[in-house]
C-alpha cells in the first residue's frame, strides 16, 4: 500500500507539512504563540514552565519541544527566544536549536534581546514565520510507503469491544507497517498491568525488557502507596459503567493494540525510538500529554482507538488535535459507539462483532484508510480549528 | 445466532454482544462449535457471563489470562462485574 508523502532532508517521510513555531523557554512562549496567530495554519506548541524543575523534567520539556520540530510533519520551524541560550543547559542555543538543525529543514531563529526587544522581535517574527511557509510550502508529495509511516495508538474509554475488535484491528496495522519496515509505538504504562508478562517476553534486548517491568512495578508501587483499591482511579468509571471490571481485564484487551512483532526499546515519554519496528513508550495514558508525546517521538499519525461504550448519543470527540503536528484517527470497535458518534469517527472496526469479519480484514480496511489519511485525506479532527491544551508528562516534584 | 464472544478455550467467562435477559439462551462459538449458557441475570451488552460456575476465591479467566478473582461463588449464567469478582493487582487498600 502506498500513499504520497513529504521527504524531509534526513530521510524521513511526513504526511503533513506544517510550518511550527516553538520558543527556547516559558519566558518566549507568548511571543511565539503571538506570531503563530498572524501566520495562516502555523502551529504552536506553549509549554509548561521549565524553572524549579528537575534535570528529568526540563529534560523531558525541552525533548518534548525539539521532537516537534523535528517530527517529518514540519516543514520548517520558528524557534523564539528571549536570549539565544534559554534558562538552562537543555535550552541553551547549541543543544536545542542545534537538535533540530540535524533535520535539515528550513529554521529561523529569533531572539528578543537580539532585534530590539517584544514589539520589533514580534514583527521580525511574523516576517520570519510567513517565509518559512512559503519555503515549506515548495514540498511536493513523492511516492512513500507503508514502511515510511510512524503511527502511534492510544485506546481510550475501553470497554468489551476494544479487546474483541477495535485494539485487535490496530494491533494488525501496527503488523503490517512493522512487516514493511515501518515504526510502531504503543503505551500507557498503568494499563499493561496483569498482562506485563506476555509484552516482557517479546522484547529483544533484555536490558530494555528490565527497563519496561521496572516501569510497570513503578506504577503499580505509586498506586499502591496511596492506600486504595487501583479500581478506583483505573479502570476509570467509563470503563466500568461500560463492563470492564479490572485492570488487569482492561489491561489484556489493551495489549491488544501492540500487535504480535517483537518489541525494541522502552521509551521515554517524547523519546525518538533509536531503530524502526514496534516500541513501548512509559507514560500516563492521559489524552492531553500522549499524543503530543507520540508525535515528539516521530509519530506522523495518530490512532485513538475507543470503546466507547458509556458514550452519550452524539458525543463529540474527547479529542481533536492533541499530537499539535500529527493527526488522530478517531476509531471505534463498538458497533453501538459507531451508531451512537459515528459523525465524528474515521472509522468503524465493529464488522468484526457485527458480521464476524477475520481480524485481519478490517485491519487491512484500516490499513487503507491509514493510507488516505497519510496522503492527505483530512481527519475528523483536522477539520476543527481546536487548539487543547495539552502539557508535556513530567514526573517530578516542583520547586 | 451468536449472543456471546468467548476469547479461549481457557476462559471462564465471555462478552455479550446482545442485552440478555434472566432464563434466555445465549449461544457462543468455540473451536468451530457451538456452546450455549443458560443467562441467570440480566447481562447488558459488553458485559461478561460465566460460562462455568466460578467457586469464590478462584480466578476469573479471560484471554486465557486471569483477570481477577470471584470475590463470592458465581454460578454459571451470572452477569460477571464489580459486584462479584475483584482485581488482584494495584490493591493498595490491602498493604
Amino acid at each position: 500500500m502506498n500513499f504520497l508523502g513529504y521527504k524531509r532532508p534526513d530521510g524521513r517521510v511526513g504526511i503533513r507539512n506544517h510550518t511550527l513555531i516553538i520558543a527556547n523557554g516559558r519566558n518566549a512562549a507568548n511571543l511565539g504563540a503571538l506570531i503563530s496567530k498572524s501566520v495562516q495554519g502555523a502551529k504552536c506548541f506553549v509549554a509548561t514552565n521549565e524553572n524549579g524543575r528537575g534535570a528529568d523534567d526540563r529534560a523531558a520539556i525541552a525533548r518534548t519541544l525539539t521532537g516537534l520540530g523535528n517530527n517529518p510533519n514540519v516543514g520548517a520551524v520558528l524557534v523564539v527566544g528571549a536570549k539565544r541560550d534559554g534558562s538552562h543547559e537543555e535550552f541553551f542555543y547549541d543543544a536545542f536549536v542545534g537538535e533540530i538543525a540535524g533535520s535539515g529543514k528550513p529554521l529561523e531563529t529569533l531572539f528578543m534581546d537580539e532585534c530590539g526587544g517584544f514589539d520589533a522581535a514580534l514583527g521580525a517574527g511574523v516576517r520570519k514565520a510567513r517565509n518559512l511557509l512559503i519555503a515549506a510550502s515548495r514540498a511536493e508529495r513523492v511516492r512513500a510507503g507503508l514502511g515510511d509511516l510512524f503511527l502511534a495508538v492510544k485506546c481510550g474509554y475501553s470497554d468489551a469491544s476494544s479487546g474483541m475488535a477495535g485494539n485487535p484491528a490496530v494491533g494488525h496495522l501496527f503488523d503490517s507497517v512493522v512487516d514493511a519496515g515501518g515504526t510502531a509505538v504503543f503505551s500507557e504504562t498503568t494499563e499493561v498491568i496483569g498482562a506485563e508478562h506476555l509484552l516482557s517476553k517479546r522484547f529483544t534486548s533484555p536490558c530494555e525488557a528490565a527497563k519496561f517491568l521496572a516501569a510497570v512495578q513503578r506504577v503499580e508501587d505509586e498506586a499502591k502507596a496511596l492506600g486504595k483499591d487501583i479500581r478506583t482511579i483505573n479502570p476509570i468509571p467509563a470503563n466500568i459503567a461500560a463492563g470492564l471490571s479490572t485492570l488487569e481485564e482492561k489491561s489484556l484487551g489493551a495489549i491488544a493494540k501492540a500487535g504480535r512483532r517483537p518489541l525494541g526499546q522502552c521509551l521515554r515519554y517524547a523519546e525518538s525510538p533509536k531503530s524502526r519496528g514496534l516500541h513501548f513508550m512509559d507514560s500516563w495514558m492521559s489524552s492531553s500529554v500522549l499524543f503530543l508525546g507520540f508525535a515528539a517521538a516521530g509519530s506522523v499519525l495518530n490512532i485513538f482507538q475507543v470503546g466507547g461504550g458509556s458514550f452519550g448519543k452524539g458525543q463529540m470527540m474527547p479529542t481533536a488535535n492533541a499530537g499539535v503536528v500529527a493527526p488522530t484517527i478517531f476509531m471505534t470497535g463498538n458497533p453501538r459507539t459507531f451508531e451512537n458518534t459515528g459523525e465524528d469517527m474515521d472509522f468503524s472496526a465493529a464488522g468484526i462483532l457485527t458480521e464476524r469479519r477475520p481480524i485481519s480484514h478490517i485491519g487491512n480496511v484500516l490499513c487503507e484508510k491509514v493510507c488516505k489519511i497519510a496522503g492527505g485525506e483530512l481527519t475528523k479532527g483536522e477539520t476543527l480549528n481546536i487548539e487543547e491544551v495539552v502539557e508535556v508528562y513530567l514526573r517530578g516534584a516542583c520547586f | 445466532m451468536i449472543s456471546v464472544i468467548v476469547m479461549n478455550v481457557a476462559d471462564n467467562v465471555g462478552n455479550a454482544i446482545v442485552d440478555l435477559k434472566p432464563l434466555q439462551t445465549a449461544i457462543y462459538e468455540l473451536d468451530g462449535k457451538e456452546h450455549s449458557v443458560s443467562c441467570q441475570t440480566e447481562v447488558p451488552y459488553g458485559f461478561k457471563i460465566a460460562v462455568r460456575k466460578i467457586p469464590k476465591g478462584e480466578d476469573v479467566v479471560k484471554y486465557a489470562e486471569p483477570i481477577g478473582i470471584a470475590s463470592r461463588d458465581i454460578n454459571e449464567g451470572e452477569c460477571v462485574h464489580v459486584h462479584n469478582i475483584m482485581g488482584k493487582r494495584g490493591r493498595g487498600d490491602l498493604e
